[in-house]
């Protein structure tokens, strides 16, 4: 048996009572157990808050389900969302580019101090099954949230390690980069689970689904596997979030979070920019600084 | 049809290598292991040593051995208004599935109803037709296996030209159709006679797999048939990401789309490529409509064209109870729980409703 603590989960299960009666929400979007461990789940009776649960399996980031072009949830209307310090991140993102506005939501930021790569399994939380994303992750509580709930959090175990695949592939050639690229895409089959689960990538029309003219090929082969996930890294430059929901929804096992994180390391490097849960900071790419980097320009 | 062999794991480790040492294709379990995750996938081995036949699962189906995910229809060369045609082939190199899956193998006899149908699609029969299919009973399940409720088991013999069972130190080999014969005629030094039957069924594990859903496909058939507007649809699509996860691991979804794409000014190929139903460009009309317009109307299409519109067709479910598309969702969509619910609605209405 997984050991919750009785009072935080009993607070947010209150909490969440509290906004469905006060007509403050009308849903709450938190965690319910299934039979693969926690799922997201959307609460609109008060009965119903007993179901939320939280703890170190509640790996979705469930603001996924705040782009709009969720047009299901959006018919839900005024939502309460349980957020992790990094979803709080995906939040900060869609309110900064305009996707969402920061009263039309109600943030129960929930502590936390990591969690495992698969909500399936895992009892303890340990250096072996933590989620990469955690690695670098210095947050333990959102402080974009509305309400907090749960006991305060040690770091996620082995946090003080460096992610060491990507330093490994940094270190290689430009043509072994490619070759392992390559070799690492070709089991894409474009279901595009990456793009689905991505909190950021909330676009009405994806740049892959456009035909007139055809962008990026549809085929999962070589040359369209790499023009899609190149692009699609590109596109979420200072953006994403590194909540790592792309890697853990592959269904290819393809470790798309080394692209993403690797991008992230050129953006601080560059722009001395990390991507952060305080909207009124722009993204590079979003704002204009004499002082930007220009060399490349010749 | 049915002759019984035995074949020791030694032997079958060397009928493997003999039959790549032959120049036939050999796709088994191969286990990955990436970051420290490991996956289990079919792939084709360069050696016996490679195969991993008592892990669980391959995480994907077997279908892409079949029906790859990106195929070439023709190609085309053109100079000025001058259009060239050129074919593929539709034979194949001989394959041997070692190891597959009693519910990936039945996906594949399910899948050439369709694939016959009104069109029969030359591609797949002549890769079916170079494939030849080793089916391995299985040992074990995990809490997503559903088959027993869709007319198989952990030891269903559908599908398979041989069917593998484990036994002390090696397989009982039932060899069930002509191509399986042709297999074993020239492979028979390994494969001596078996004394009697000791085939150990697996009894236990049936049981096991049954107590995950036990629902009547015709119960739950008759409620889709009925039900194209309940409530349910919004409320289970309300937590669906709308990806082709769930599609691309199943072994019996095969939709495709088709593109043409350019090699250079002069030439290139039609491909057709997976698709899903659950995306919303897969119904996306040029006007711009889409009689598909939420994700509750293409969540259900995919219940739908499993459970009542292919029986409805061709007499038979498209699914084989693999469970891949539980285990891969990353929302937690549980088609057992979701299949179990409408049993069980079903049932309080009388099975008639």
């Amino acid at each position: 048996m997984f050991v919750l603590r009785v009072n935080s989960m009993q607070d947010l299960k209150e909490l969440s009572k509290k906004l469905l009666e006060q007509k403050q929400v009308s849903a709450i979007l938190g965690y319910e157990h299934g039979r693969r461990g926690p799922r997201p789940v959307f609460v609109t009776e008060v009965a119903d808050c007993e179901r939320l649960v939280f703890d170190h399996r509640c790996v979705h980031n469930l603001a996924a389900y705040l782009s709009p072009r969720r047009t299901l949830v959006a018919q839900l209307g005024r939502l309460a969302v349980v957020v992790k310090a990094c979803d709080a991140r995906a939040v900060a993102g869609l309110i900064r580019e305009s996707q969402l506005k920061r009263e039309d939501v109600v943030l129960i930021g929930v502590r936390c101090g990591g969690v495992v790569r698969d909500p399936n399994g895992a009892e303890q939380l340990s250096a072996d099954n933590v989620a990469p994303r955690c690695l670098e992750c210095d947050k333990r509580e959102p402080a974009l949230a509305d309400h907090l709930v749960g006991e305060p959090k040690p770091p996620p175990p082995g946090s003080a390690s460096r992610d060491a695949r990507l330093s490994e592939i940094e270190a290689l050639s430009p043509g072994e980069r490619l070759t392992l690229w390559t070799s690492l895409l070709s089991r894409c089959t474009r279901c595009h689970a990456c793009r689905q689960v991505c909190p950021m990538c909330f676009c009405e029309r994806c740049i892959a689904d456009k035909t007139q003219p055809t962008w990026i090929e549809t085929s999962p082969h070589a040359r369209g596997n790499l023009a899609w996930h190149l692009t699609r890294a590109l596109h979420l430059a200072g953006r994403c979030v590194n909540c790592g929901e792309c890697e853990r929804a592959c269904p290819a096992h393809i470790p798309l979070g080394l692209l993403n994180r690797k991008v992230a390391r050129v953006v601080a490097e560059r722009y001395g920019y990390r991507v952060t849960d305080d909207p009124s900071t722009p993204t590079p790419i979003g704002a204009y600084r004499l002082d930007d980097e220009q060399e490349f320009i010749q | 049809m049915n002759t019984r062999r035995t074949l020791s794991t030694a032997d079958l480790g060397a009928l493997v290598g003999d039959l790549i040492a032959a120049g036939t294709t050999v796709v088994a379990p191969i286990r990955f292991v990436d970051q420290g995750r490991a996956s289990i996938e079919y792939g084709p081995v360069q050696s016996p040593d490679e195969m991993d036949l008592d892990g669980p699962q391959p995480s994907r189906s077997l279908k892409e051995a079949v029906f790859p995910p990106t195929e070439v229809l023709f190609r085309w060369r053109q100079a000025k208004s001058a259009v060239e045609i050129e074919e593929v082939p539709v034979s194949f190199k001989e394959t041997v599935v070692v190891g597959a899956r009693p519910c990936d193998a039945a996906a594949l006899e399910i899948l050439d109803r369709v694939m016959g149908w009104d069109f029969r699609d030359e591609l797949w029969f002549g890769r079916r037709q170079a494939t030849t299919v080793l089916a391995l009973a299985c040992t074990r399940c995990d809490e997503s296996c559903f088959c027993t409720a869709v007319g198989l088991s952990p030891a269903s013999t559908r599908g398979a030209d041989w069917f593998l069972t484990p036994v002390e130190g090696g397989f009982e080999v039932e060899v069930l159709t002509l191509k399986g014969q042709a297999l074993l005629e020239r492979h028979k030094a390994r494969c001596p006679e078996a004394e009697g039957s000791t085939t150990k069924r697996v009894a236990d594990l049936e049981q096991e797999v049954r107590a995950h859903l036990d629902v009547r496909p015709d119960r739950i058939r008759a409620w889709l048939e009925t039900h194209f507007d309940d409530a349910l649809w919004k409320r289970l699509a309300l937590r669906c990401h709308g990806c082709g996860a769930c599609a691309f691991v199943c072994p019996t979804c095969h939709c495709f789309d088709m593109v043409d794409e350019p090699d250079g000014i002069d030439g290139g190929a039609r491909r057709r490529n997976w698709d899903t139903c659950q995306s919303a460009l897969f119904t996306l009309h040029g006007s711009g409509y889409n009689p598909r317009k939420d994700q509750a109307a293409r969540f259900r299409q995919r219940i739908l064209h499993k459970f009542a519109i292919y029986p409805k067709r061709f007499g038979e479910v498209l699914c084989t109870g693999c469970g891949r598309c539980v285990r891969v969702c990353a929302a937690g969509m549980d088609l057992v729980a979701i299949l179990a619910e409408i049993g069980r609605t079903a049932a309080e209405r009388g099975g008639s409703a």
